[in-house]
C-alpha cells in the first residue's frame, strides 16, 4: 500500500490562505482558515461556505449492464428508489446507499447519480476508490460492464449555505433554466466536455460543470464536479462571485460538525465494518419491502442483515453544553443509568449553531428561536450500544478525562434547509 | 497555521514544552498558553480552569482547553498555589485565541519552588525546540 500523503490541486491555495492543514483519508487537508472553525461553521447556516472536497473519489460505471451490477452490489433497488413514491433512478437523480460485504458490513457509503442510460457516476469517500471498483469488479462475472475508477481524476467543490444559489447565479451561464425543476438530490451537466451533456451546464467562462443538488452539510447547496484542471479557476471564480454574500472557504472541521448536527455518517467512523443494523441511516440506504420483513430486491449483503442476530444499535445523541470526550485514541464509552458500560462513542463534536432552551434544542436558523438567543453550542455525534436505547433516554459518556450527560436523540439541528427549494433560496 | 517566523513570542515570558507560558509579576507568576499552543488548537471554545486555593506541582495537569476539534491537558510551567484564575474565560473562551498572554491568561500561581523556574525555556531556546518539532 502506497502512503505517501497526496494533494489535492487546491493544496497551494489553501497553504497560501493560512488553513491549518491535516492528513485525512490520505489527503493532506484544511482544517480551518483563519477565520477559524467556528465561525465556518456559523457561516454555513447564514450565508454561505466553500469547501475542496476533490478527496473525494468518483467511479465511472458504464454498459449495458451496469444497471445490474449497481443492482447486485449497492445496497438501494434503483428500481425504487426515488421520492416517497419510490419511482425507480432516472437520468438527473441521484440516491445514496451503502456498499456491503457478504457479511452485512459496510466496505463505504456513497451516492450514485444516473448520468444516462447505461451511464453512473459513483461518488465515494477519500481513499475508496479503488476498494469499491475492486469490489464491483469482482462481482462483474462476464455482464457488459466498464468500471473506471476516476481517484484524483476529479475535482470538486461544494457550495453550502443558504446563499449558495443566489452566488452561482453569478457564475453560471443560463442560471433561471439550470435552476428550474432542480429539487434536492438531482444534478445537472457533466464535467467531461466531449460529453453532450456537458452543454447544459457551463460556469460563464466555459467551463463545463457536473452540478448537484447534494452535500454534507445538512444545509441547502451544491456539490460541484468539474475536471481537476478547471478546479482552481472555479474555486476563485465562486470566491469572488461571493464575496457581496459574505462566502468564505471552510475546511474540515467545520465540515464535521455539519454533518454530525445533521445526523449525518462520517464512513469508516460511524458505519463501517460491521454491520448495517439498527441505525439511524436504515430508511434512506435500505430498499424495504412493504411489510418491513425483507427488501424489494436481492444484493451483496441482503442475506446477513435478514438473519443478523446481533444485538448492535446505533444512536445519535445532543448534549447540555459544548464539553465533549474524545472519541478515538483512546476510545470512550457509554454508561447507563447504573454506570454500566454498554457501548463506545463513534462520533463526538460541537455543533457550534444550537442551544438548549426549556428542553428544547434551537438553532441560529431557528424562526422561533428565543429572544436574544447566542448558544455556544452542543456536543453531539453517534453512540453504538449493545442494548437498544430510546428517544429522551439519558446516557453518560466517559473518556480518560470526563464523564459528561447526554441525551439520545431522532435529530439534531433542527431548521436545516438543505431540501428547501431554489425558488425560496433565490429570495433570501 | 502561522509560519513560526509569523509566531508572537514575547521576551517577558519562560515557556514549557508543552506551550505554556509563565510571566513573573512581583512574587506572583501569571500562567496561559502561548500563540503556537493556541494557533494549532484553533478556536477555542471552552477552558477548565481549577479552584483558587488548589496546588499542583510543576507539570502536573490543572484543567483543559477545548477547541472545536479536541481537548487538550493544561499542565503547570511552576508549581505552587493558585492565588487567582481568570473568570472571564468562562465567557469568552475566545480570548485565548485573541489575546494568549494578556486577556487571554489562564492562572496567577504563587510559586514554591525557584527551581521550576529555571528549568522553562527563553523565547530562543523555545523557537530550537520549536523548529525540531516542525
Amino acid at each position: 500500500m502506497q502512503k505517501e500523503t497526496k494533494k489535492t490541486p487546491l493544496h497551494d491555495w489553501h497553504v497560501s490562505h493560512s488553513a491549518n492543514m491535516a492528513v485525512f483519508g490520505g489527503y493532506d487537508m484544511p482544517l480551518w482558515y483563519p477565520s477559524g472553525a467556528k465561525q465556518e461553521h456559523l457561516t454555513v447556516l447564514t450565508n454561505a461556505g466553500i469547501f475542496d472536497t476533490s478527496h473525494m473519489a468518483v467511479i465511472v460505471v458504464s454498459g449495458t449492464e451496469a444497471f445490474e451490477l449497481l443492482q447486485l452490489c449497492f445496497t438501494r433497488d434503483l428500481n425504487a428508489c426515488v421520492g416517497k413514491k419510490r419511482m425507480p433512478l432516472e437520468p438527473g437523480k441521484c440516491v445514496y446507499g451503502v456498499y456491503l460485504n457478504e457479511h452485512g458490513k459496510v466496505i463505504d457509503d456513497a451516492i450514485v447519480c444516473q448520468i444516462e442510460r447505461n451511464l453512473y457516476m459513483i461518488v465515494v469517500n477519500a481513499g475508496m476508490g479503488a476498494e469499491v471498483a475492486q469490489h464491483m469488479a469482482a462481482h462483474v462475472n462476464g455482464k457488459n460492464v466498464k468500471i473506471n475508477d476516476l481517484t484524483d481524476k476529479m475535482g470538486k467543490i461544494d457550495v453550502q449555505g443558504p446563499m449558495a444559489a443566489r452566488i452561482l447565479m453569478k457564475v453560471l451561464t443560463d442560471p433561471e433554466k439550470v435552476f428550474d425543476n432542480m429539487p434536492y438530490f438531482t444534478f445537472k451537466g457533466y464535467f467531461d466536455k466531449a460529453f453532450p451533456l456537458a452543454d447544459t451546464v457551463r460556469f460563464v467562462n466555459g467551463i463545463p460543470v457536473l452540478l448537484s443538488r447534494t452535500g454534507y452539510t445538512g444545509e441547502f447547496g451544491f456539490e460541484i464536479f468539474v475536471e481537476p484542471d478547471y478546479l482552481i479557476e472555479t474555486w476563485e471564480m465562486i470566491l469572488t462571485a461571493g464575496e457581496d454574500f459574505d462566502l468564505i472557504s471552510c475546511g474540515l472541521a467545520a465540515r464535521d460538525s455539519l454533518r454530525a448536527g445533521a445526523v449525518l455518517p462520517l464512513s469508516h467512523q460511524d458505519i463501517g465494518p460491521w454491520p448495517f443494523i439498527n441505525n439511524p441511516w436504515l430508511f434512506f440506504a435500505l430498499s424495504f419491502s412493504a411489510d418491513g420483513t425483507g427488501f424489494t430486491k436481492k444484493f451483496i449483503g441482503d442475506e446477513a442483515l435478514k438473519n443478523m442476530d446481533k444485538d448492535e444499535y446505533t444512536h445519535a445523541f445532543a448534549g447540555y453544553d459544548l464539553r465533549k470526550v474524545s472519541a478515538h485514541d483512546p476510545a470512550a464509552y457509554v454508561l447507563d443509568s447504573d454506570g454500566n458500560e454498554i457501548g463506545v462513542v463513534l462520533t463526538c463534536v460541537s455543533d457550534m449553531a444550537i442551544g438548549r432552551h426549556d428542553d428544547r434544542i434551537y438553532s441560529i436558523s431557528s424562526p422561533d428561536k428565543p429572544a436574544n438567543f447566542n448558544p455556544r453550542g452542543l456536543c453531539c455525534g453517534f453512540v453504538k450500544v449493545k442494548s437498544k436505547l430510546t428517544p429522551c433516554q439519558i446516557v453518560e459518556l466517559k473518556d480518560n478525562r470526563r464523564k459528561i450527560k447526554v441525551m439520545i436523540v431522532d435529530d439534531i439541528r433542527p431548521n436545516r434547509t438543505a431540501r428547501r427549494p431554489i425558488k425560496e433560496m433565490l429570495k433570501v | 497555521m502561522k509560519e513560526i517566523s509569523e509566531l508572537n513570542l514575547p521576551d517577558d515570558v519562560r515557556y514549557a514544552e508543552d506551550h505554556e507560558w509563565a510571566r513573573p509579576e512581583g512574587d506572583k507568576v501569571k500562567v496561559g498558553i502561548n500563540d503556537y499552543a493556541q494557533d494549532q488548537l484553533g478556536d477555542i471554545v471552552f477552558v477548565e480552569l481549577p479552584q483558587v486555593g488548589d496546588t499542583f506541582k510543576k507539570d502536573e495537569e490543572f484543567g483543559t482547553v477545548e477547541s472545536v476539534k479536541a481537548v487538550s491537558e493544561l499542565y503547570m510551567p511552576v508549581g505552587g498555589e493558585i492565588l487567582a484564575v481568570n473568570t472571564v474565560l468562562e465567557e469568552s473562551p475566545e480570548l485565548v485565541n485573541e489575546s494568549p498572554y494578556k486577556d487571554g491568561w489562564m492562572l496567577e500561581v504563587k510559586p514554591n519552588n525557584p527551581d521550576d523556574w529555571d528549568a522553562l525555556m527563553t523565547r530562543e531556546i523555545y523557537l530550537e525546540m520549536l523548529k525540531g518539532v516542525e
